[in-house]
């Protein structure tokens, strides 16, 4: 569980509502999921495996989800809600469309490489968790298409752009989080994030106005 | 296919699957008729078959010798598993893929020109065989980590194709491409299309090439000249 984990509890407090408990536990629960198959691959996971790295007994997985399956489905969702909620903070208080694409894709990759169990899950491990998975896979990656869409007010080219453009980046730069992921190498993963901004923006501004976004200093 | 598995797959030669009908004769450097009574081919093309209607997991050992109008004892003069059978599929196919493309862009006299004609290559392929798009770009991912590991270098191999763009660029145009230019590029094409196998869209794959070329195109040539090429002739 990371620091940043909006689960700890107020400090101060005697008893913890009951929703709080509950909702602590199915995160411990999915995190539990994310590690182990992270570790062995969602396939070879059980529910044994998931309880023991959880702490918690058989009974309470089953009180919070119907199987391994239901588990990874919500730790997919999970994950999308955060990190939506995360690029849409990120990218609030900001005013130019390139500036939100910035700060959005930054907390982007800031999250990955925080939670790289659960990036393992939802970036590799769902494409051969069967077909519930990679449904929400194509939603998770549908969800962002709209922020990019955004930059078509804003490019010259508007209105010819390829209709799909922001799927083809989304995609792209899914499989670059995938690669990465797949070597091992989350820790350096916001290292990619000028080169991301670059290949993201360049369709909508050209590539000197999405230059000079993707190398200002990090806010 | 509706046969009888046939202890000898001799006299079906009227019902050879699907997919090697079409592979014109030669292809492998042999007779029809050797292809044809083939066991091994009609393996690879009965689970392509079997995995398009159920499935990789579902898919039993039983289901692929039907298809293929072969017994069993059969299967396992081939195979030893359903996963090895699988690999040897994806590896065939894999490499009726590539002559196709690589002959499209060995075609061309100019790059972005080649770089269409492959394009358009792979998706005609995709396009005309949705059984055998549906194994190699969605089925293969749930196929254990030996062909997940084919999968990803496929991919990757077509990176070398994309960076061959970058010959003769000016340098203004060098120093905005990145060193993850090509890779981007390549997995947000494969991600387009295998999405669109996976919802069964295969009839539409063709009219992504439009989209596809200009977006490949743009880094190199800018939007207007990478416009101008894919939408043309």
């Amino acid at each position: 569980m990371s620091p940043r984990s909006p689960m700890r509890p107020p400090p101060g407090r005697q008893q913890l509502p009951r929703e709080f408990i509950a909702r602590h536990q199915r995160q411990r629960i999915i995190n539990a999921l994310a590690e182990e198959a992270a570790e062995k691959g969602y396939r070879a996971v059980t529910v044994a495996d998931i309880v023991r790295r959880a702490g918690i007994a058989r009974n309470t997985f089953y009180e919070n989800f119907p199987s391994k399956e239901g588990c990874f489905l919500a730790a997919q969702e999970y994950a999308v809600e955060e990190a939506l909620r995360r690029v849409v903070e990120a990218a609030g208080g900001v005013d130019s469309w390139q500036e939100r694409v910035r700060a959005g894709l930054g907390s982007f990759l800031a999250s990955v490489a925080t939670e790289p169990a659960l990036a393992r899950a939802c970036f590799v491990e769902a494409l051969s968790a069967g077909p519930a998975a990679v449904e929400r896979y194509e939603a998770s990656l549908q969800a962002f298409v709209p922020l990019f869409r955004i930059g078509r007010k804003v490019s010259p080219q508007g209105g010819e752009l390829p209709a799909t453009l922001e799927e083809t980046i989304v995609g792209g730069i899914f499989w670059i989080l995938y690669q990465r992921i797949v070597a091992g190498e989350t820790e350096r993963i916001e290292e990619l994030l000028p080169e991301l901004i670059e290949f993201a923006l360049t369709p909508y501004v050209g590539a000197e106005a999405a230059r000079r976004t993707a190398s200002e200093p990090p806010l | 296919m509706a046969a009888e598995p046939a202890d000898s797959a001799v006299d079906q030669a009227a019902e050879y699957p699907p997919e090697l009908s079409r592979l014109p004769p030669g292809r492998h450097g042999l007779p029809r008729e050797f292809v044809v009574h083939n066991q091994h081919e009609r393996l690879i093309a009965g689970l392509a078959e079997a995995v398009a209607e159920k499935g990789f997991a579902n898919t039993t050992i039983a289901d692929i010798t039907r298809h293929a109008a072969v017994s069993r004892r059969t299967f396992y003069e081939h195979f030893t598993s359903k996963d090895e059978c699988f690999v040897k599929a994806y590896d065939t196919v894999m490499e009726q893929l590539r002559e196709r493309v690589g002959e499209a862009y060995q075609a061309e006299d100019d790059w972005p020109h080649a770089i269409k004609a492959g394009i358009a290559a792979m998706l005609a392929f995709l396009a005309t065989e949705p059984n055998l798009a549906r194994l190699c770009m969605v089925e293969a991912l749930v196929a254990g980590p030996i062909v997940v590991e084919r999968y990803d270098a496929a991919i990757q191999s077509l990176v070398p194709y994309f960076r061959k763009g970058r010959k003769g660029r000016p340098r203004e145009v060098l120093d905005r491409l990145s060193p993850t230019t090509e890779e981007a590029l390549v997995g947000g094409m494969v991600s387009l299309v295998s999405r669109r196998i996976f919802a069964g869209r295969t009839e539409d794959l063709e009219q992504l090439l439009p989209d596809l070329v200009e977006f490949a195109l743009t880094p190199y040539l800018g939007s207007a000249e990478a416009a101008k090429i894919a939408r043309e002739g």
